[in-house]
């Protein structure tokens, strides 16, 4: 006989579940792209673009290792209960006694905390290897600095993330989560691009999307509260 | 309010999908210890009654407990003591049986030094010990149902909700799944089952439910005959050797009636565990099997009248 699970154990195994699932799966590997194919692929742009400042290198850098991320970000994103309710294997998981909210918790936490925190960590190290290989100050000012950049583009991948998370609970498809996770990219950075050349680019805009990002996982988490397990 | 010794109570339960009233004023209880089965055909809100008992949905009217417990509101402590399948669930192909049952395990709040233990006694209680290590996609449909019953079954809870447990499975794995059930009822589990085939439910329940477009048509019990006057008829072709058939059969006394040019007829006496045996011995001697047919005892001559022919 068990008791009710508290929601520590929800939450906890929740987040294990989705590490095993990716274990399981080798998508842990997409996990090494930010970190590994991030600083490669800027270390190859420094060089053959002549970067001549450790800024220009360091936005370059953190522009590249962003965009690998938001794949990985839109990608485990959706297909972290996308995939379960796509083969509706949900089921036998939302009959557990145990508050829902702490299974999804554990689901967004581990999903969005492993893809940011490999963003982080290669935004850390091409900012590092800006400044080792590019050591130039260059002439030219930036309109931003690329440490600002790392930071907003946390946000953005915070928002495209919680976005793709909760578009696949709404649709029950990991396909199409990850299309409107496209979409929402897309839509977010042509406003990013002409905020830039107004001059509006402030603060506010990635506190803006980081707050964007947590009302969506609050949607998402009222719709995961009330699901179903399908059925006739 | 339950009455005394009661796990399950419904009271005029309603439920509606937009126009569609999938229950109309469901009553019944389910005592500790029971097994019943909810028997109606496709439609009838067997699965909609499920959804309401383990708080998927609240009722439209009515009133529903689970141990006392409205279990759409205090869905957690309602449902602490139940082990649940309900629909046709999936299972996530690249993932161990011992990923599922142990996570299962987790989520149900055991703690850690008793997870594995757990799911070594779950996975045994249905027969799946041997499965663990296999990835969920490797297993057949029967052996993907028994792994879904063992997750149910993690925690040891009291109580059973399996909605349609043999769906879709062959008649020796349906066999073998109705033994293992009939081993949780013998051990003290309670256990209501939803199905619309008839034989599911004489070897496993003692009351019997019929349900019809959301209405309770009759709540009884099953009164099976004896065993020995449940008989399963089998149609045969013969590429082995009459002979050889007459010699497989020889240990349990039955004599194959040819019904002509290369058929036989076999008429199986006894329990459901001695018609499986003799079944098993069958069909490893690569006897091709025509037609099974279990000859209509009182019950299915019951759902006639209360349900009908006119069901899908």
């Amino acid at each position: 006989m068990t008791s009710p699970s508290p929601s520590w154990s929800g939450f906890s195994a929740s987040l294990r579940w989705e590490v095993i699932r990716w274990v399981r799966s080798r998508r842990v590997f997409l996990l090494a792209v930010p970190v590994v194919a991030g600083p490669v692929g800027s270390l190859l742009a420094f060089l053959y673009l002549k970067v001549a400042s450790s800024d220009t290198a360091g936005l370059l850098g953190v522009l590249v290792v962003g965009a690998l991320s938001g794949l990985v970000v839109l990608d485990l994103c959706a297909l972290s209960i996308g995939e379960e309710l796509s083969r509706r294997s949900h089921g036998p998981l939302l009959l557990l006694p145990v508050r829902r909210s702490a299974l999804y918790a554990g689901r967004a936490t581990a999903v969005l905390g492993a893809t940011l925190g490999a963003y982080g960590i290669g935004a850390l190290e091409v900012l590092e290897l800006a400044h080792l290989l590019v050591p130039g100050s260059g002439s030219q000012v930036l309109a931003l600095e690329p440490v600002h950049v790392a930071l907003g583009m946390l946000a953005f991948l915070f928002l495209l993330g919680a976005v793709a998370f909760v578009a696949a609970l709404v649709t029950g498809s990991a396909s199409e989560a990850l299309g409107l996770g496209v979409l929402a990219g897309f839509s977010v950075s042509v406003l990013l691009v002409y905020l830039l050349l107004e001059r509006a680019l402030t603060l506010a805009v990635p506190a803006g999307l980081a707050v964007a990002g947590a009302a969506t996982l609050l949607l998402g988490l009222r719709t995961y509260v009330r699901m179903d397990v399908g059925g006739s | 309010m339950m009455p005394p010794g009661a796990v399950l109570s419904l009271e005029k339960v309603e439920r509606t999908y937009g126009e569609n009233r999938a229950l109309a004023g469901v009553s019944f209880t389910v005592h500790r210890g029971e097994a019943v089965a909810l028997l109606g055909p496709n439609g009838a809100g067997k699965t909609t009654t499920f959804r309401l008992l383990t708080g998927l949905v609240p009722p439209s009217a009515g009133s529903l407990e689970v141990f006392g417990l409205d279990p759409f509101t205090q869905r957690s402590h309602a449902l602490s003591h139940v082990g649940a399948v309900v629909g046709s669930p999936g299972t996530l192909p690249y993932l161990k049986v011992s990923d599922l049952l142990e996570h299962v395990g987790r989520v149900r709040g055991l703690p850690r030094a008793q997870v594995l233990g757990e799911v070594k006694r779950a996975a045994g209680e249905m027969g799946v010990s041997a499965h663990l290590g296999r990835a969920l996609g490797s297993l057949s449909t029967g052996q993907e149902r028994r792994v879904l019953l063992s997750a149910a079954l993690v925690g040891d809870p009291e109580v059973l909700l399996l909605d349609e447990p043999t769906l879709g499975l062959d008649p020796v794995a349906r066999a073998d799944l109705r033994g293992l059930l009939k081993d949780l009822v013998h051990q003290g589990h309670t256990l209501l089952l939803s199905t619309h085939l008839i034989e599911d439910v004489g070897p496993l329940c003692s009351r019997v439910l019929f349900l019809k477009n959301g209405r309770l048509e009759g709540d009884e019990p099953v009164t099976s005959p004896p065993d020995g006057a449940i008989r399963l008829r089998l149609r045969f072709r013969i590429e082995v050797p009459e002979e050889a058939l007459r010699l497989t059969l020889r240990p349990w006394g039955i004599a194959p009636s040819p019904v002509g040019p290369g058929y036989v007829d076999l008429s199986i006496p006894g329990g459901e565990g001695a018609q499986v045996e003799v079944l098993r011995a069958l069909v490893a001697s690569g006897a091709p099997l025509l037609e099974a047919e279990r000859l209509q005892d009182d019950l299915t001559q019951r759902y006639l009248e209360r349900i009908g022919r006119e069901e899908e």
